[in-house]
């Protein structure tokens, strides 16, 4: 019995595997080659190696640098998160049940989304002080959630709104039985995109703030990259790459995986 | 009234009792100007309570607009629509179930929705899974069921509204010929043990003959009653029998002569 379950779990996850192989023996192959960094600061150090980056991880949990930085970058996602999931909810309602506000905001949403949230920064560190991370949080994120409401709200059947009407469905039952349950889909959907884009804004954000008082993942990276300690850097690189993944693969994916599922959209 | 074919429509109830909807004039435009376009055009219609009566005509004859009409979906652009009783239940040629719902909950949502309590709606929803034959099913969700069954699930629904007039357009349609057969005999049933009175559009023929206490032959653009047939065939009736396929036969014949002779008034 165990063994089926460990022979399935490894069916399941080999491209995977493969994959995250194939990325580390390239790695390992430019090491062996001999890269060298060839920038001013540490100039001809050469590229440290996957396995020298997971030692350096496990000194800056050591000297305890990581964990802290890694639970202060995490409560800002999820600060920056929440209200960027708060903000867009109401915009996206708003722009979905308002036929105004559909013409003027709706493109402007659009146009938003595909501006880099990094160019952000500069602006909110000069007005908004402490608050800037989860402003540049909160603009990346927030479009997402807000077209995935728009957008799923338009692949909804009209029939299904007939049949609202038809029931006298009004207020909070309308709401919650159809508007929030026919559009559930592309708002996870948008959750999930959101989370993409928060995490890379963070991080950008991290990055230039740089010197805010309490330390992040962003700020480790930029603080190897300032001492020259290739180790460190690539240490960094590769926990911002695991949060990434793990948060998307073990929150966002089982939710939208198991909504379609219940929904017959996917095969069981 | 304008009415292109003889006789004239038994448009009012011949005996005494009061009308249970009642259509007058009923005139629909879509568009404005140039470009409209007159889907029904002076609509009267009474029907009494309890009463099973079947609208019928080719695609285009303003049927499904009739219907959404009478449902409030829609404005009319003149005349009236009278329903002694509420709201009416609609069902669709599609079953509108929704996907994220279980077939015990979309039946119960419209109760949900009008806030029945749960004793009372976990009654009715067993009562109403029982009567349509989905006892077994009640914990599956749509993307299970067959079209049929999926219909039936609408058929429950429609049935927990709770109200006294049912609308139904083209329902089974989509569905193969064996499985519209038991559905029409379950409908039937169904009818006589509820007393619903119901309002049944469809451009099949043998079904309105099959099901209805009356037929109603509409004409296409504009969508006009052309006319009337009462159906005295005792129930329950086979698509096949005798009776059946007369009559059938009969309206047929005044719907080609309709087609081949329209506009001509």
């Amino acid at each position: 019995m165990e063994r089926n379950r460990l022979q399935r779990v490894l069916r399941a996850s080999w491209p995977r595997l493969v994959a995250i192989g194939l990325l580390v023996g390239i790695w390992q192959l430019l090491v062996v080659v001999g890269v060298q960094s060839g920038g001013a600061l540490g100039a001809g150090e050469p590229l440290p190696g996957p396995g020298d980056a997971i030692a350096e991880i496990g000194y800056l949990i050591h000297i305890g640098v990581l964990v802290p930085a890694l639970l202060q970058t995490l409560e800002r996602a999820a600060i920056g998160y929440a209200l960027a999931l708060a903000m867009g909810t109401v915009i996206g309602l708003a722009v979905v049940r308002i036929p105004v506000l559909r013409a003027g905001v709706g493109s402007l949403l659009a146009g938003l989304q595909s501006l880099p949230s990094v160019v952000w920064v500069p602006f909110a560190v000069l007005f908004l002080g402490d608050f800037a991370v989860y402003f540049v949080v909160i603009m990346g994120a927030f479009p997402s959630i807000a077209m995935g409401l728009m957008s799923s709200y338009d692949n909804v059947p009209p029939l299904t709104f007939s049949l609202a009407r038809s029931m006298g469905a009004r207020g909070p039952g309308y709401y919650r039985h159809f508007i929030f349950s026919a559009t559930l889909p592309g708002y996870v959907a948008g959750m999930k995109q959101a989370w993409a884009f928060s995490w890379r804004s963070l991080m950008a954000a991290e990055l230039i703030i740089g010197s805010t008082a309490s330390t992040g993942l962003g700020q480790i990276l930029d603080n190897g990259r300032t001492l020259g300690d290739l180790p460190e850097m690539f240490a960094a690189l590769l926990a911002i790459l695991i949060v990434g993944i793990a948060v998307n693969d073990l929150l966002f994916a089982p939710l939208e995986r198991g909504l379609l599922r219940r929904r017959g959209l996917v095969p069981a | 009234m304008n009415v292109a074919l003889a006789p004239r429509p038994s448009v009012v109830l011949r005996d005494a009792d009061e009308a249970f909807v009642t259509l007058d004039g009923v005139t629909k435009v879509f568009g404005k100007g140039k470009a409209s376009m007159t889907a029904l055009e002076n609509v009267s219609l009474e029907l009494r309570k309890g009463e099973f009566v079947c609208i019928l005509g080719t695609s285009g004859c303003g049927k499904s607009t009739l219907l959404s009409l009478v449902a409030g979906l829609d404005k009319v652009t003149s005349g009236t629509i009278e329903i002694a009783d509420g709201r009416p239940a609609v069902m669709f040629q599609e079953p509108a179930l929704l996907p994220w719902l279980t077939v015990r909950r979309n039946v119960e949502l419209p109760m949900r929705l009008h806030k029945v309590d749960t004793e009372e709606r976990n009654k009715t929803v067993n009562r109403l899974l029982s009567m349509v034959g989905l006892i077994d099913f009640a914990d599956h969700r749509p993307h299970q069921l067959s079209g049929g069954m999926r219909q039936r699930c609408a058929l429950a629904r429609a049935l927990a509204q709770d109200s006294e007039l049912l609308l139904m357009d083209e329902p089974f349609a989509a569905l193969d010929a064996l499985t519209r057969d038991q559905l029409h005999d379950d409908l039937n049933r169904i009818w006589q043990e509820t007393g619903k009175t119901i309002i049944f559009v469809t451009h099949n023929v043998r079904e309105a003959v099959r099901l209805g206490d009356r037929v109603v032959l509409m004409t296409p653009r504009p969508g006009r009653v052309a006319r009337i047939w009462d159906v005295d065939i005792a129930r329950p009736r086979e698509l096949d029998s005798f009776e059946v396929s007369g009559l059938a036969h009969e309206i047929t014949a005044q719907l080609r002569a309709g087609a081949a002779g329209n506009g001509a008034q």
